[in-house]
């Protein structure tokens, strides 16, 4: 055998590998065996035949089908490296807040900038700052949006002009090129710095340090300016300032044209000190409105009269007779030339058509509360006599003994927040003449809202035009060099707003872009100059030139310096966001009027009233001058007075439309000056006859996709003819029989007798704090819905609120609330989970005006609830209508069978068109909604959940208002309070008992979760029927 | 006692009558036919275009808005939903009442119900803002915990009562067939014809058994949709009377509803059988005037009814007190939408004052004219109850105006071509005429023709 193998070993072909020489030998037993080895089924075998078994075949079948599911990967595990070393103070998933400040023309109060993971995605009120104790404006929960607008731009460009000055197009450059560049034509001498309002006390020594190096002209220019207040200031007392009015001690208001709670100055903080004021058990002050359009304040008014705007002077002056003439106070009783001014004025005024006796009335009661008054007047945008206006006001303020008391000069605005036209013109008179070589703009935007100035003309004769702001503008297309800047949500900056109180404002955010900001420019630009100052020096980015500014001027003081040292001091000042450095409780020191300055009146009293329709530009609650026309948020922002978005509108007052046989949306040739303009009617209840009114902050050109081509430009019409920057003028209209569309969130103006807004007047409410609230007697056959532990519930004041709209962004920036477009509010179909609705009481030419935010009424007995097939929306054991989005199919019934009609639609896929980055601005908090879903207000349900978690953790119990919806937040007025109804203790339980306190369709026995405290008048009489009075033929009570 | 008139014209035999009426399945149809193929389908392709645009891109599409949150679709649907019950009301009901006259129309209208609840059934659908998650609406085990129906809520009984309604007058119908089926069965000259409705009829013999339990199986299921007749519209009209909106808060809704409801589906059989008449002039003697005039008379009555209850919303309106309620019924017949009430109206409850005469029962351009504008009066009156109603509500500020979008049009128009290709496909593949039932009612093989005593 081992023979035969060794012979087989040799002749045979080569196995290469091989086990055992019966393999190597190709045995065909063992080949056999081989096979049987690895015999693939012992089945295949005892069933005999080969073939696919049964058995066989299920095995191969769920082989193959493990096989092609094999196909099917999971999304492969990417690992994500977590910090390695976790940024301090912050917590994945819970946010942070910085104290910061916002700026906004002439208002600046407080904020907490909200940071999630690094990125800021809401701006709420700073609850400690003494100008807004948290109360927001609907402007400053926008601005959140404007940091993430698509069209920011993202680094310097340069403007490739040709000789003409009319190529607009741009290259970028680099900081170093454009530095150098703009350095060497600064030493070129001829600085203009034209800037809008600032009242950083750093910027404004930097200014001053860049100033010594290059010998810079300073200009302060903004669209709406207060120069005649500052002016008139200067010639009645001696020093120009714009003084603090505090309406929290004030009485008795008396307001000319003067929309303090809608845009003038510093409306925020004066919607607080107002509405603390009006309480009906606290001495409720007065508030009497003179006014030519319908205002936000005339809304408030508790008693308004219409006038023409160029007889302001005449309703103030007549009053100024008659106090002297019933009052005789000491000092002016016998002035001879003004008691001659003042009579001629009231002659005047008997021809104003106002009610007889009404000014002898309201001088008395006037009198009866002096010094506890204010007499405010003036527009945002100039009159023809509107200086003459303010000497009036401010005469009758020194008669009252209000100076000093409710007009608080020294906690005023100092002249650094002062800017007027003038400046402008002086600017634009410099330029002409060829004295200014270089201009640099910043905080302001005259190329869209000076455009009837002969600026942009002007400014083509400078050599250099260097511009600071965030986008390639109106302005920033007339500019050789466009140095981004920074939002100031990425910068550094601080604002005195009025003296004595500092507030800093923190970057809470890299910066997005190549940006930079206005200050680092001016102190780069600065140290090249000749001679910088060791501040300069010394500062190598402008967070350090601050520091250096807070150092010395602030810390220095010896108040400061006892306990901390600068450090601390810094961190605290961070902290709290502000720094009240005066005392303001002091005494003022007394002033007095001076009667020379009486000349300005008598400088305007023969100016003939023209007999023609005056326009008179307005500012928007919204919009405001325009600067921040690209946040949707503001655009589709209803007017709280007309309540349309997306447009300007000349307002015509509802006789004048008869007259003219006008139409909501007819369009209409205006004819203003030399200047004509085509625009769409809205027939403005309220309104003087012979007025027509339109907004500025529309028609921007170049702002960015959503503000361009929204309405049309008013500041076109501004003439600077006489005098510089004049919004009121005298104007015609004619027809073009043609219709547009003005896209109004409200469907109905008059709440048609129904009870919605209870009103009462003072005398009433003492007598019976319910009073004309019509009280059903509900009988029900369920027992009550249980709610062992927490019942949410909301009181909203309808006396208080203003209806200035901030809950309203507050709830978008809180809730992701998408909009819509023109297009779709015209369809109805606008998002808003709280909406202002607004009433006119009584005729349309003289109507009583009421606000009511309506949410969620969050119903016991939802109507909501039990049609939804699904259960998509449900009752909380907590008291909340809870909406379940993933489980919702929209079959929009529950919107049908909502009586208040709160809830919202998901039409379209509204988040899709959000362009990066806008959606940072979403708060991760709340789900965003996709398409064919419902959604409405949650009562703020994710801060519900948040504060109960927060208590748990930490084992305390849930204190009263440690829960805050966003609405009620950002509430400058307080209106809105909300929290647990389950405890006695808490406000809103005590305010739901109140008696003036009442459901809205308490009929319908729904229960709201939201209850309305009524609105009281401090007049006489309301005007219009209340609406009990037709609901029920004055029965009283049925079931 | 007086002779009455027969309910088939004509001399005819057995045999005559099962020609005439499986002729038309036997022959190429003309070309009327298929021109009115091609326009019903085209039509039904506007339908898959306008709803797949919706569908689509979101409910946004649609003219509805804040407020009125239904439109094209609710109405619509109500529309056709009360469309079928002439049919089963005819079939059922009428057979109850051992009515012999409704013989020769029961097939098509049952056919009409079948069709119009198919086309009805679509729309709930495809009006919700997510349609791919519309079968959440049923009650079936599923993973989501807890998280089930709401039985409170009339769209929910809404699916119930429509599905049942579609079911039981799909099996009632075809169970109606079957004998008819099997004659064209056995007249089938090819194979796959007999094949076809071979296996549609179920294997029927003819046997006496047969005939035995098909008599019995087709009365229980009469009993079974004699109430759906009653319970399918007030089920419908839940929808809206079970909300506490002005205008839909109502309790005459189920009646009236009802009543509606078959006053538009005789409209309807009216207009698809002068329809047919036309298109096959030999149903002429079966589908008789004095069928055309019966129903003319219950169009009538029900019309009156209707009018009624529009009169009666009026009278508890203002017998209630309730100034909501009030409001809505002065602003339907006075308000931005009077022209869709008087529309309503005159549709209704006066032009079919008409029937009155007995001339006009019996002419059919008439009848053919009076049915279209009952059938434009019954859209109306959904039209009215779902948008003037959710226009105007509690708070004025809410209100708003309905604008329809050509995507609307689109659907209402091509449901009518959906509605349109179905019957006309049914007519030439299933019998139109019961085969079965017509025969019995001829005067054939009885003593002085003295059939109806009873």
């Amino acid at each position: 055998m081992t023979k035969d193998n060794s012979n087989q070993l040799d002749e045979q072909a080569p196995v290469k590998y091989w086990l055992s020489l019966d393999q190597w030998r190709k045995d065909p037993e063992f080949n056999k065996l081989v096979e049987k080895e690895f015999m693939s089924s012992p089945l295949q075998e005892e069933e005999g035949k080969g073939g696919w078994a049964r058995r066989e075949f299920l095995k191969l079948m769920g082989a193959s089908i493990a096989m092609t599911s094999f196909g099917c990967v999971r999304r492969p595990a990417q690992m994500i490296v977590p910090y390695a070393k976790k940024p301090q103070d912050m917590v994945l998933g819970l946010p942070n807040y910085y104290a910061s400040s916002f700026m906004d023309g002439h208002e600046g109060f407080g904020t907490l900038v909200v940071a999630r993971e690094g990125r800021p995605i809401k701006i709420e009120g700073n609850a400690e700052h003494p100008l807004n104790r948290g109360g927001m404006s609907a402007r400053a929960h926008a601005h959140i949006l404007s940091l993430y607008d698509p069209e920011r731009l993202t680094g310097p460009k340069r403007n490739l002009m040709n000789a003409k000055k009319s190529n607009h197009e741009t290259v970028s450059v680099s900081y170093e090129s454009l530095d150098k560049e703009i350095v060497e034509q600064l030493k070129r001498g001829g600085v203009a710095l034209l800037l809008g309002p600032n009242t950083s006390p750093s910027t404004q020594t930097l200014l001053s340090d860049f100033s010594t190096s290059y010998g810079v002209k300073t200009y302060h220019w903004s669209p709406l300016t207060y120069e005649d207040i500052s002016n008139s200031q200067k010639y009645c007392y001696g020093r120009e300032l714009l003084p603090q009015w505090n309406f929290s001690k004030a009485k008795y208001i008396i307001s000319v044209n003067c929309d303090f709670l809608g845009v003038h100055v510093s409306p925020t903080a004066n919607a607080r000190a107002f509405a603390a004021r009006r309480k009906p058990d606290q001495g409720m002050n007065k508030l009497i409105v003179f006014e030519s359009l319908m205002s936000l304040t005339g809304t408030n008014a508790d008693e308004r009269f219409r006038i023409k705007p160029q007889d302001e002077l005449t309703v103030l002056m007549a009053l100024v007779h008659e106090l002297l003439t019933f009052a005789k106070p000491a000092r002016y009783a016998n002035e001879g030339a003004l008691l001659k001014l003042a009579s001629h004025f009231a002659q005047k005024a008997s021809s104003l058509g106002l009610p007889k006796g009404l000014l002898s009335h309201l001088a008395q009661e006037l009198w009866s509360a002096r010094g506890n008054s204010l007499v405010v007047t003036g527009g945002s945008i100039k009159t023809e006599n509107s200086l003459a206006a303010q000497v009036a006001a401010n005469l009758l303020n020194s008669i009252l003994e209000n100076d000093g008391v409710t007009v608080e000069y020294e906690k005023a605005s100092t002249s650094r927040n002062l800017t007027s036209h003038t400046d402008l013109q002086n600017l634009i008179d410099e330029l002409n003449k060829n004295q200014i070589k270089t201009v640099i703009i910043h905080n302001c935007n005259p190329g869209y809202a000076a455009s009837n100035s002969g600026f942009i003309e002007a400014l083509k004769k400078a050599e250099m035009v260097v511009y600071s702001g965030d986008r390639m503008d109106e302005t920033g297309v007339q500019s050789d060099y466009v140095v981004p800047d920074h939002h100031p949500l990425e910068n550094w900056d601080d604002s005195e707003a009025i003296s004595g109180v500092v507030t800093l404002q923190q970057p809470t955010i890299e910066p997005l872009y190549q940006t930079r900001s206005f200050q680092d420019s001016v102190l780069v630009w600065s140290k090249a100059g000749k001679n910088p100052s060791s501040r300069v020096k010394d500062a190598t980015t402008w967070y350090d030139y601050l520091r250096a500014v807070w150092k010395a001027r602030f810390f220095s003081q010896p108040a400061m310096m006892k306990k901390l040292d600068f450090e601390d001091f810094w961190v605290e000042v961070l902290h709290q966001g502000f720094l009240e450095t005066k005392n303001t409780s002091k005494a003022q020191p007394s002033r007095s009027f001076n009667l020379s300055s009486l000349k300005y009146i008598t400088e305007v009293v023969n100016a003939v009233a023209t007999g023609s329709s005056q326009l008179l530009l307005y500012p928007t609650v919204g919009l405001r001058d325009g600067s921040l026309a690209n946040v949707s948020w503001l655009q589709e922002f209803p007017d709280p007075v007309t309540k349309i978005c997306w447009d300007n509108y000349l307002t015509v007052s509802p006789q004048d439309a008869v007259s003219a046989q006008l139409k909501e949306g007819d369009l209409v040739q205006l004819k203003a000056g030399e200047k004509n303009l085509e625009v769409p009617v809205h027939i403005q209840p309220g309104q003087a006859d012979g007025v027509f009114g339109l907004a500025v902050g529309y028609g921007r050109t170049r702002a960015g996709k959503v503000a361009n081509g929204v309405g049309k430009n008013a500041y076109d019409l501004m003439s600077w003819k006489k005098n510089s920057g004049v919004g009121s003028m005298a104007a015609q209209i004619s027809k073009t029989g043609r219709c547009y569309d003005l896209a109004c969130v409200q469907g109905h103006h008059s709440m048609e007798g129904r009870q919605i807004v209870v009103e009462a007047t003072l005398a009433q409410y003492q007598k019976d704090p319910g009073a004309n609230i019509h009280r059903h007697k509900m009988m029900t056959m369920w027992s009550e819905l249980p709610y062992p532990n927490n019942k949410w519930g909301m009181v909203i004041d309808l006396n208080s609120c203003t209806g200035c709209g901030a809950c309203v962004v507050a709830c978008q920036s809180e809730n992701n609330v998408p909009t819509v477009g023109k297009k779709y509010v015209l369809a109805g179909r606008e998002m808003h989970w709280i909406r202002i609705d607004r009433y006119y009481v009584g005729s349309p030419a003289d109507p009583a005006v009421v606000h009511q935010p309506i949410v969620c009424m969050h119903c016991d007995n939802a109507p909501c609830e039990a049609v939804c097939p699904v259960m998509a929306t449900v009752h909380s054991d907590e008291g909340t209508n809870d909406m379940i989005y993933n489980r919702c199919v929209g079959t929009r019934y529950c919107s049908n069978n909502c009586p208040y009609k709160v809830r919202r639609f998901n039409w379209f896929n509204f988040v899709k068109p959000v362009e990066k980055p806008l959606n940072y601005a979403m708060n991760p908090e709340v789900t965003v909604r996709a398409r064919g879903v419902m959604e409405k207000c949650t009562f703020c349900i994710h801060r519900i959940r948040s504060a109960k978690s927060q208590a748990k953790t930490q084992e305390k119990p849930l204190k009263d208002g440690d829960i805050k919806t966003a609405c009620q937040q950002s509430c400058p007025a307080d209106a809105i309070m909300f929290g647990d109804l389950n405890n006695p203790e808490s406000q809103v339980r005590k305010l739901f008992d109140e008696k003036n306190s009442y459901a809205l369709l308490e009929e319908l026995n729904t229960k709201p979760a939201v209850r309305y405290r009524s609105k009281i008048r401090n007049a006489n009489e309301l005007k219009g029927e209340q609406g009990h009075s037709t609901h029920s033929s004055g029965e009283g009570q049925h079931s | 006692m007086m002779k009455r008139a027969p309910l088939i014209w004509g001399t005819k035999n057995y045999a005559d009558i099962t020609n005439d009426i499986c002729e038309l399945l036997e022959k190429v149809p003309g070309w009327k036919y298929f021109a009115g193929l091609l326009g019903a389908k085209t039509l039904f392709l506007v339908y898959i275009l306008a709803q797949g645009v919706i569908v689509a891109y979101g409910m946004g599409m649609m003219g509805i808005s804040h407020p009125v949150m239904w439109g094209t679709d609710i109405i619509t649907f109500v529309f056709w939903i009360g469309i079928g019950h002439a049919g089963t009301l005819i079939s059922a009901i009428l057979y109850l009442f051992r009515q012999k006259w409704r013989t020769s129309i029961a097939r098509t209208a049952e056919a009409m119900t079948v069709f119009a609840v198919m086309v009805a059934g679509t729309f709930p659908v495809l009006h919700v803002g997510r349609p791919w998650l519309a079968y959440w609406l049923l009650p079936y085990p599923n993973q989501r915990g807890p998280l089930w129906v709401n039985f409170r809520s009339p769209l929910l009984w809404d699916v119930f009562a429509v599905s049942t309604y579609a079911t039981v007058s799909a099996v009632f119908w075809f169970i109606g067939m079957v004998p008819d089926l099997a004659t064209i069965r056995d007249r089938a000259t090819t194979v796959w014809r007999r094949r076809i409705y071979g296996a549609l009829s179920l294997g029927w013999r003819g046997t006496a058994r047969d005939w035995s339990h098909y008599e019995i199986v087709y009365m229980l299921l009469a009993g079974l949709s004699t109430p759906l007749v009653l319970s399918v519209h007030s089920i419908v009209s839940f929808d809206f009377a079970v909300s506490s909106l002005p205008g839909w808060h109502t309790t005459i809704f189920p009646p009236y509803f009802v009543a509606g409801a078959i006053f538009s589906g005789f409209g309807m059989v009216v207009t698809l059988m002068t329809m047919v008449r036309i298109l096959v002039p030999k149903f002429k003697d079966y589908i008789t005037l004095d069928h055309m005039e019966a129903m003319n008379k219950i169009i009538m009555a029900t019309g009156l009814m209707v009018g009624y209850a529009y009169g009666s919303e009026f009278f508890i309106a203002w017998y209630s007190g309730s100034p909501y309620e009030g409001f809505v019924f002065m602003n339907r017949a006075f308000g931005p939408y009077w022209w869709a009430y008087w529309i309503m109206v005159s549709c209704n409850v006066f032009i079919p004052q008409l029937f009155w005469f007995k001339a006009a029962r019996r002419s059919i351009p008439v009848m053919f004219v009076i049915s279209i504008f009952v059938n434009i009066g019954m859209w109306f009156e959904r039209f009215v109850i779902v948008v003037t109603s959710l226009h105007r509500d509690f708070l004025p500020s809410n209100w708003g105006m309905w604008h329809p979008t050509i995507w609307d049009l689109g659907a209402i128009a091509g449901s009518f071509g959906m509605f349109l290709f179905l019957f006309l496909i049914y007519i030439r593949v299933l019998p139109a005429i019961s085969i079965a039932e017509v025969k019995p009612v001829l005067e054939v093989g009885r003593e002085g023709g003295n059939h109806d005593k009873h």
